[in-house]
């Protein structure tokens, strides 16, 4: 009996330092953009004692977070918004319409999430270009529409499938035209799985560098993840400000996390499961 | 597939409304004709072409040739294939450990399996930034730790040196995702039939056997789709590698995505056609490899059973 506390005291001792390995970088990140880079450099591992609230407000306005903010959220905002609707039309048709070519469509689509993205990247570059949509938020709404497109597909027609044929015959008897079964049918009761999708889009794009880095230059356009890079490339040594950058970028992330840690979790592992 | 699927799709397909179907799927394949297919094809035109911002200038196989002997290319697919074969491995293994600590009813199971899964929801800016301090040389977490244990002999600027700086970045995709990992599979475990293993502990069946002989045969396509998707996933990698290093000490971190974007962005050569041969022979590489990969999988599938 002994043995057995022993073990499981170990157990514990064990996953305990795991966490403090997966979750460390994140609450010492958290310490240090409440201290000023001076207060740092004296000792590295300090709390923040006292924490300085307004370097938040220095970020947000001096050192432009603000702006790149604003932009990562209209472009994330506008791109899941898209691709909510389109995804969730597409599959919804694949999932419940019998037709030629069904299943060629759907695997087309959906084997795009194994490309690599240089094979389009340098091209977007070109063609965003040419259409005068290079360096605008609203080419890289676009791209961030087509990438993400794949995975919702994917994730929205899995749920759709599932949901019975009775319900739709029904519908069809009451006189639901083919889109008010889509948009009064299919969707209410997706919602669970089209909340999972919104959920899983918006922490990617929010996150994504390559496709912003490549189609994105001007400083008023910058998402959040450019705006760090320009800021840690002018100001290395900076180590507080730098850290209170990460966290306004990090923030609305744990925020979703917090609230919809249970779906998330669910999106992201539906793929990986079946 | 749901055993309602092919009967859903008869009973609506009995009238094939085109015009409908038109309209459900335009948009969707509107964006990914603009935006994914012709991008792709117009990369593989490329490919055979010298592209400057105001000419086009077809040069066959040129590119081609000159790719074959480009030592940097071949210095970064090393690179980028060690990546993609070192982290599934070390990631699955992790997580399959944890995923089996928690499934053995820990208290604050809950609690470990949303805190393990925070690194994954940063971006590899805000990690690669991080672990940039956590490999500090003066004031980093790791070296500051070695000294403190008296190994101070074994600190070194873990990202500055040609020999750690690979493994340094392996170990931080690996910190990320292993949580992800663990995740899925505790997903798996939670979903294996309660009978098989109570059948095996009537059996008598030690904690080791159960494990071996029972439960990793019941996930193994869990596992194997892990390995797959993370090995995709370092087939690709750019930002962190960026955000740190950039490939350096010495091309030493070096990823065929970084070469890729310096060929097309950050050289002044001008020419978009050779990055995009890269591209397009990268492609053609990952796409054979994730096939051969499934298609390994399958077949050791079959001779087994």
């Amino acid at each position: 009996m002994t043995m057995a506390a022993l073990k499981r005291a170990a157990l514990l001792l064990l996953l305990s330092l795991y966490t403090a390995f997966a979750a460390g970088p994140f609450v010492w990140a958290a310490m240090l953009s409440l201290r000023t880079t001076t207060e740092i450099h004296r000792n590295h591992f300090a709390p923040p004692n006292p924490a300085h609230w307004d370097k938040f407000a220095e970020a947000w306005f001096t050192s432009n977070y603000g702006v790149y903010f604003t932009n990562s959220t209209q472009v994330v905002v506008s791109a899941v918004v898209i691709l909510t609707l389109v995804g969730s039309m597409a599959a919804h048709c694949l999932a419940r319409y019998r037709f030629r070519f069904n299943r060629v469509i759907y695997f087309v689509l959906f084997s795009t999430i194994i490309f690599p993205p240089q094979i389009t990247i340098i091209s977007l570059f070109q063609i965003l270009v040419q259409y005068g949509l290079y360096n605008s938020k609203l080419g890289l709404t676009l791209v961030y529409v087509a990438i993400q497109l794949p995975l919702t597909i994917y994730l929205l027609e899995s749920f759709f499938a599932r949901i019975p044929s009775d319900l739709f015959d029904a519908a069809r008897i009451d006189g639901y035209s083919d889109w008010e079964i889509f948009w009064r049918v299919s969707l209410p009761i997706a919602l669970p799985a089209v909340a999972t999708t919104v959920i899983l889009n918006f922490i990617l794009l929010w996150n994504e560098f390559l496709y912003a880095v490549v189609l994105i230059t001007e400083e008023a356009n910058r998402t959040l993840p450019l705006g760090i890079q320009r800021f840690i490339g002018d100001t290395q040594e900076d180590v507080g400000m730098i850290a209170t950058g990460l966290m306004i970028a990090i923030i609305p992330v744990v925020v979703v996390y917090a609230f919809f840690s249970e779906r998330l979790i669910q999106g992201m592992t539906a793929g990986a499961v079946k | 597939m749901p055993a309602g699927h092919e009967q859903n799709l008869h009973q609506d397909g009995l009238r094939k409304p085109w015009a409908t179907i038109g309209v459900f799927l335009l948009p969707s394949l509107a964006i990914y004709a603009a935006f994914t297919a012709y991008p792709a094809v117009r990369t593989i035109w490329n490919s055979f072409h010298r592209v400057l911002p105001r000419s086009d200038e077809p040069v066959g196989l040129a590119n081609y040739a000159e790719l074959m002997r480009d030592e940097i290319f071949w210095r970064s697919v090393r690179n980028t294939i060690t990546w993609a074969c070192t982290s599934p491995l070390v990631e699955v293994s992790v997580a399959l450990l944890l995923a089996l600590a928690l499934y053995a009813k820990v208290p604050g199971a809950r609690f470990f399996r949303v805190a393990w899964f925070t690194p994954v929801l940063m971006s590899y800016v805000v990690v690669g930034i991080l672990w940039l301090w956590i490999y500090n040389f003066d004031w980093g977490p790791v070296n500051v730790a070695l000294r403190a244990l008296g190994l101070g002999s074994w600190a070194k600027p873990w990202l500055g040196d040609p020999n750690t700086a690979l493994p340094a970045l392996i170990f931080v995709t690996s910190w990320m995702w292993v949580g992800f990992n663990m995740v899925v599979l505790l997903a798996a475990l939670h979903s294996l039939p309660r009978e098989v293993l109570e059948a095996a502990e009537l059996d008598n069946c030690g904690w080791g056997g159960k494990l071996v002989f029972v439960i990793l045969p019941l996930i193994r396509a869990t596992l194997l789709n892990l390995v797959v998707l993370s090995f995709i996933g370092k087939m690709k990698i750019f930002d962190l590698v960026w955000i740190t290093t950039k490939g350096n000490p010495l091309w030493a971190t070096e990823t065929v995505s970084t070469y890729v974007y310096k060929r097309a962005f950050e050289w002044t050569t001008f020419d978009l056609g050779y990055p995009s041969t890269i591209a397009a022979l990268w492609f053609v590489i990952v796409l054979g490899s994730v096939l051969t990969l499934t298609w390994l999988f399958r077949l050791r599938q079959k001779l087994e059973y």
